[in-house]
């Protein structure tokens, strides 16, 4: 089973993401068991110190997810989470921390395919990272 | 100049002649090197291989592939069952591992399957220019509707041969057009032609190709062309069969890509070997293509 | 004291995790005073073995381990409100959409399992009790779409009292409805069902009609909503128009007549057809010769009500909703683009079965005669193509379309009713005729009609001799088969309405993958959108037919009734919250938020703060993540309760 040792914080916002990753459920699309979710209630919720805080905990991988651009139930929380977490994304390197270990995208409540998807390769390029080093 | 290792595979060297002289006279016009590829062997498309099992079917393009890519990037196979044989043979090798090591212990060195293979009118379309063509040509094609009969192999399997629309494909047209001839819509295009049933089953074929050439007189086609030796066989050798089959009285010229091409550029139809085909010889159209020649 | 439950959803759960060790696990977890596993948690013994615990070691918050909170989040809190608790101190762990149903390891599941549950559990620590607040609901509804769906819905709403503003993009309702002949199963005539309900919606007291009329833009939410509709300029005046249709006679321009398919032409300035509510004529400025740098002004020289005025320009209306109702239909796909075997368009007499229903109407351009487009010539052998952009992966469209089977088999009946002589063949994948008296109906076209019916796919239609060969596979024989048929009508599959998308993204409500509107659940909230307030009726949730469309618009509008009637709603608690003594007065807060729901406020010592605006607050977090000493918080979703979980799970 690929992902056994690898441990993932997702930040999924409610509306989209956290529903796409219901759908991957209801499809029964089976995905590596590293992934815990903690669901907020947009994207824009996210505190970039809420991402470090996690690799300080010992994640192997953070991935925050919200509704696609334009999508947003609250009209821009995805915008302002895409400025933050950007640029959260390129000091990681400063700090020591991989940037394959960081990832944000978008998945709507349809993508239940691509979440699934999203999670394997997620995984398998934290695996490629852990056994590189 | 551009130079590409040259493939004709078995058809070009026998029964489809007129394709091969007429793809080297329309090269050199537009100054397209053709290097023949040295020692090459069957393209794995025969039945002989599909019958032995194993791996023949793969190991005979491979070795083609191997041979051309010693010296150069891109081989072209003017034959659409060579062509998607190779492509065939280049998608297995680059997906799976294990049938390429056999494939390099029967070679006894590693394989060289990357070489980029072109079918004739990908090359055509890379080098010939349609103004230039337009130019040359001077409309010695115009009046004439042509009828693009592409078969089955070099469309498909799509993802194999990575090439045109593989229901309504339509990469013959631009150079055609330059050429003056005009294209009727052609729902044809891509159906069956009864392909090597013939040897077994010589009514499926008479069946499939009759409807074809049906088809392609109710759209008002004056002539079919193709890059398919095997579909060309069917549709001309055995349009005599046809009409004796189904007493009909057909005479519908079925021409090379290449020919067409050659004939608007002015090669006469015995240079093109035009003249080697039955249809023509029941045909009471040649003259039409005599007075291009004048044109 | 915390109680802990884990569900084992008969097996959903407990196949794959063990729902016995996680709940022992969960005892030892710190604050927890009762843990157990329960095989359905939301049935009634389940919800009151949530009641019995919560007495018998008096717990104060419960952690449920069981489906998605989106399936049952809303059952559960009510649970703990009979059990006297604070419905907000529950937290939900999914563990079956995302953990039971996508593992295959037991080990890892239950491992899963048990790091998802103590990471609810510490997070409920950090509850607080909540409490919703109340705001006014407007009375007054919204429905989009003017077809049979719409305007069911606008009739039950406006039943119950409530005023309802119906708004349709076209210049009369009726939708596609209006354009059938007749109806499966029962043959009723489609216009005798449906005008008077047009006639309905015109006269009604209650009922706001808007025609060649959009959405513009929507803000505000459930109760109140406040939405721009814009009113597009005809060039008409719908008051003064009587409908006569002098205009339409004179006018010089011809345009598509889209009432009819495109069988037939109309004219710039038209009536969309002659049963049209509101009857009134509307200009098409694109086909117009004036607006097209001629000089006729034909139409309004003859019109005998005056009411032509080329100045006219688009309005757009204000209205505040308290609910709203997606009633957008359906669209007609597009075949020419993926089957170009079937000749890309090039045969006039290869049709599509919406243009056939206009050839069969007697409303139609053919007074009801069945006339083939190339030659005007009756039709007598008639080929039906099932399932062309339907049940087809290698056109991109994998989905059923759901009516296809029933209104062709309609079309072969009414074919050979209108030509007795006539012969129908019905090219086919599976006959599906689920509904209510289908099947006999089918059996019906087969046995007293003689319709042909094939079962295969076509792979190729062409000319033959005047005719059309349309060529495919009989599967049951095993055979190659040819028909020649005078006329080819293919049954087209249904898409997402134009707009539909767009519609969606303005309403903050998710389409699917095939481009219909998302319900928020299929069998326990199928007419509820993802927004709250948003409701959806007929086929812009989905492809179904007129039965389905009815009973689905009905249900829509018992929901918005339900919602308006007691004038109240409930507001969530789940808003921000500024703690006065750490602001720092920097208003960034104010500058992310999207809803304008930050005010200042100043303080008696003359310090000025942010203060939440609750009754605008929609429960983002946005200022939250944003305010750099953390003095603004998300109730529900603290920093402290995300951090609790990330330990939890990292541990």
């Amino acid at each position: 089973m690929p992902g056994k040792d690898v441990k993932i914080v997702g930040f999924l916002c409610n509306w989209c993401a956290y529903a796409g990753a219901d759908m991957a459920g209801m499809a029964r699309m089976e995905q590596p068991a590293g992934m815990r979710i903690i669901r907020v209630p947009c994207s824009g919720r996210v505190d970039p110190l809420l991402v470090l805080k996690a690799f300080q905990e010992g994640a192997d991988g953070v991935l925050v997810s919200g509704c696609h651009p334009g999508d947003c139930h609250y009209g821009s929380g995805n915008y302002l989470a895409r400025r933050r977490l950007e640029l959260l994304g390129r000091m990681l390197p400063a700090l020591g921390i991989e940037p394959e270990r960081f990832h944000y995208t978008w998945v709507s409540a349809s993508e239940g395919a691509r979440w699934a998807e999203i999670v394997n390769t997620f995984t398998e390029a934290i695996k490629d990272v852990d056994e590189g080093s | 100049m551009s130079v590409y290792s040259y493939f004709p595979g078995c058809s070009l060297s026998s029964s489809a002649t007129e394709y091969d002289k007429s793809f080297r006279l329309v090269a050199g016009a537009f100054d397209i090197g053709l290097d023949e590829l040295e020692d090459w062997n069957c393209c794995g498309a025969s039945p002989a291989p599909h019958h032995w099992g194993g791996d023949l079917g793969i190991l005979l393009p491979a070795r083609n592939l191997h041979i051309a890519g010693a010296g150069h990037d891109s081989m072209v196979a003017p034959c659409a069952g060579c062509f998607n044989r190779l492509k065939y043979a280049q998608h297995e090798l680059s997906h799976n591992d294990e049938l390429r090591r056999r494939t390099e212990r029967a070679l006894r060195e590693p394989v060289r399957y990357q070489t980029e293979v072109l079918n004739l009118v990908q090359l055509l379309n890379r080098e010939i220019d349609p103004g230039d063509l337009a130019g040359r040509t001077r409309g010695r094609l115009s009046g004439i509707a042509l009828g693009t009969y592409y078969g089955c192999v070099l469309v498909r399997p799509p993802e194999i041969v990575l090439y045109d629309d593989p229901n309504d494909p339509v990469k013959m047209e631009p150079l055609l057009k330059a050429a003056g001839a005009t294209i009727p819509h052609f729902p044809f295009k891509t159906e069956c032609c009864g392909s090597y049933m013939g040897l077994a089953r010589k009514e499926i074929v008479l069946k499939a190709s009759r409807r074809i050439i049906e088809v392609a007189l109710e759209c008002g086609v004056d002539a079919l062309v193709t890059v398919c030796p095997l579909c060309h066989q069917n549709l001309d050798l055995r349009q005599q069969q046809i009409n004796d089959a189904f007493g009909t009285d057909y005479h519908l010229p079925v021409l090379y890509l290449t020919q067409a091409l050659g004939l608007a550029l002015g090669f006469s139809p015995e240079e093109l070997g035009i003249d080697a085909h039955l249809s023509l010889g029941i045909s009471h159209r040649t003259s039409s293509f005599d007075n291009t020649k004048k044109a | 004291m915390l109680g802990v439950f884990i569900c084992q959803c008969g097996t959903n759960i407990s196949a794959t995790v063990d729902t016995g060790a996680v709940a022992a696990a969960a005892a030892g977890m710190r604050g927890v005073a009762h843990a157990e596993s329960i095989q359905y948690t939301c049935s009634d013994p389940g919800q009151a073995a949530i009641g019995a615990a919560v007495r018998e070691k008096r717990l104060d918050r419960i952690v449920i381990a069981a489906c998605s909170p989106r399936m049952h989040e809303a059952t559960f809190r009510r649970a703990l409100e009979r059990a006297g608790l604070n419905p907000y101190m529950m937290e939900m762990v999914n563990i079956r959409e995302q953990c039971s149903w996508i593992h295959a390891d037991t080990g890892e599941a239950t491992m899963k399992a048990v790091d998802l549950v103590r990471k609810a559990v510490a997070r409920i620590r950090a509850h607080v009790p909540l409490q919703g607040g109340k705001t006014a609901a407007v009375r007054r509804a919204l429905v989009i779409g003017g077809g049979i769906a719409g305007i069911r819905a606008a009739l039950d709403i406006s039943a119950a009292g409530i005023p309802v503003t119906l708004v349709e993009k076209s210049p009369s309702i009726g939708g596609n409805m209006a354009r059938l002949d007749k109806t499966f199963p029962t043959l009723d005539c489609s216009s005798c069902i449906l005008t008077p309900l047009m006639v309905e919606i015109k006269q009604h007291d209650h009922i706001e009609l808007m025609t060649n009329a959009e959405v513009d833009d929507v803000r505000g939410l459930v109760g109140d909503f406040q939405i721009d509709i814009r009113r597009r300029s005809t060039c008409v005046d719908e008051e003064k128009c009587t409908g006569c249709m002098i205009c339409q006679e004179k006018c010089p321009a011809p345009a598509p007549d889209d009432f009819n398919a495109g069988l037939c032409q109309s004219k710039a300035i038209s009536v969309a057809f002659p049963q049209a509510v509101p009857l009134v004529a509307s200009l098409r400025k694109q086909y117009c010769r004036r607006f097209n740098g001629g000089k006729c002004r034909l139409c309004q020289k003859l019109c005998p009500a005056g009411a032509v005025d080329y100045g006219q320009e688009d309005e757009v209306v204000s209205r505040s909703f308290g609910a709203v109702v997606a009633a957008t239909g359906y669209g007609h796909y597009d075949w020419t683009g993926s089957y170009p075997t079937f000749g890309k368009g090039l045969y006039p007499d290869v049709i599509t079965s919406a243009q056939y229903e206009r050839l069969l109407s007697a409303s139609g351009p053919t007074g009801g005669l069945i006339r083939r487009p190339s030659d005007g010539a009756e039709p007598r052998q008639v080929a039906f193509v099932s399932c062309v952009g339907s049940r087809d992966e290698s056109a991109g469209r994998p989905q059923c379309c759901s009516v296809g089977c029933m209104y062709t088999a309609k079309q072969a009946i009414l074919t050979k009713e209108h030509i007795p002589d006539s012969q129908s063949y019905i090219f086919y994948i599976d006959m599906r005729a689920g509904g209510k008296n289908y099947e006999e109906f089918v059996r019906r076209a087969q046995t007293r009609y003689g319709a042909i019916f094939i079962r295969g796919r076509v792979g190729r239609i062409f000319p033959r001799r005047g005719k059309l060969v349309v060529m495919g596979t009989d599967t049951l024989a095993g055979d190659q088969v040819e028909i020649e048929a005078d006329l080819v009508v293919l049954a087209a599959g249904l898409t997402a309405a134009p707009g539909a998308g767009e519609l969606a993204r303005k309403l903050n409500i998710a389409c699917d993958e095939t481009g219909f509107m998302a319900e928020e659940h299929p069998k326990l909230r199928p007419v509820e959108a993802a927004a709250a307030g948003v409701f959806l009726a007929g086929a812009c949730q989905g492809p179904k037919d007129i039965p389905a469309t009815v009973a689905q618009a009905g249900a829509a509008a018992a929901k918005v009734i339900g919602l308006l009637s007691r004038g109240e709603l409930e507001t969530s608690p789940m808003v921000s919250a500024v703690n006065p003594s750490r602001c720092a007065g920097c208003f960034k807060c104010r500058d992310v938020c999207p809803f304008g729901a930050i005010d200042k406020d100043r303080l008696a010592d003359g310090l000025v703060t942010a203060r939440v605006i609750e009754s605008l607050c929609r429960g983002c977090g946005i200022c939250n993540a944003a305010c750099p000493p953390g003095a603004i918080s998300l109730n529900g979703y603290t920093d402290k309760q995300l951090l609790a979980e990330l330990v939890e799970v990292l541990r």
